[in-house]
């Protein structure tokens, strides 16, 4: 009788795109790695994530049938590599993405947060 | 699925760098000896790395890439020899006045202690960033 209350839409897709951030901040933390090993392609989210996740809301999709979609891992196909190593990280885009990174994180965990004491307010009626 | 995430890879990167540290600090430290254990100058060590993929619970069973950590794979001599040097008075002079002096170059040196620095800034930063965000996490609902 409870479950209703978890599935609103945005605290489900809130959930959702934390996950994406959490890996997102691991992409980045192994391309600053390897910011200097030759060879090495920055890895990111797969872009099919987004697109597939846009394209489920917009087909209103129920919160159930996001669970089943998990973002992966994948080498970033839009990097260029400009150096002789055929390295494609570069250590300032990866450190603003990183900080881009943070920002969202820190945005959607309070989302979360929210919709968490929105149900405490209604069950103990306690506005502070 | 790690609460501080990718906490694993920036740790390894930043023991590699520091290790590439000691090494810059070893060889700046003996740029002048000319007499090793072995009885030879001493020959400039150079680190190189290699990547480690990472095992990650349930990360890569949808088909996604793992990530990939650094270590040090080898710390080996630079075979280049070392510059000749006229001083007849030094003790490791040979028959004809000449000492061999170590390969180590300081400008290479400064400028791979430079390089590891701000590479051992950004993995620190990372890591850094990555325990905001775990923060964050705990405080989720309070």
């Amino acid at each position: 009788m409870i479950d209703p209350i978890f599935q609103s839409d945005t605290y489900q897709l809130a959930r959702k795109l934390l996950d994406a951030t959490s890996l997102r901040q691991e992409a980045i933390a192994s391309n600053v790695a390897n910011a200097e090993t030759p060879g090495y392609r920055r890895l990111d989210i797969a872009p099919d994530f987004a697109t597939e996740l846009r394209a489920r809301l917009a087909n209103g999709a129920s919160p159930q049938s996001l669970t089943t979609l998990q973002p992966h891992l994948a080498e970033d196909q839009h990097a260029r590599s400009v150096r002789p190593d055929g390295n494609s990280v570069e250590i300032e885009h990866e450190l603003l993405e990183m900080n881009r990174n943070s920002v969202d994180y820190e945005y959607l965990s309070d989302l979360v947060s929210y919709n968490i004491k929105q149900l405490r307010v209604a069950i103990t009626g306690n506005v502070t | 699925m790690n609460l501080i995430s990718g906490i694993d890879v920036s740790a390894s990167a930043l023991n590699a760098q520091k290790t590439r540290l000691d090494i810059v600090a070893q060889n700046i430290a003996n740029a002048q000896t000319t007499r090793g254990p072995n009885g030879q100058p001493y020959q400039r060590q150079t680190v190189s790395f290699e990547t480690e993929l990472v095992n990650r619970t349930g990360g890569t069973a949808d088909g996604g890439l793992p990530l990939q950590s650094v270590r040090v794979a080898s710390i080996q001599g630079d075979p280049t020899p070392g510059q000749r040097v006229y001083d007849p008075q030094h003790p490791d002079a040979d028959s004809t006045g000449t000492v061999t002096m170590p390969n180590v170059n300081l400008a290479y040196e400064m400028v791979d202690l430079i390089t590891a620095s701000r590479a051992y800034e950004a993995n620190l930063s990372v890591a850094k960033n990555a325990r905001q965000m775990a923060i964050k996490t705990l405080q989720i609902g309070k």
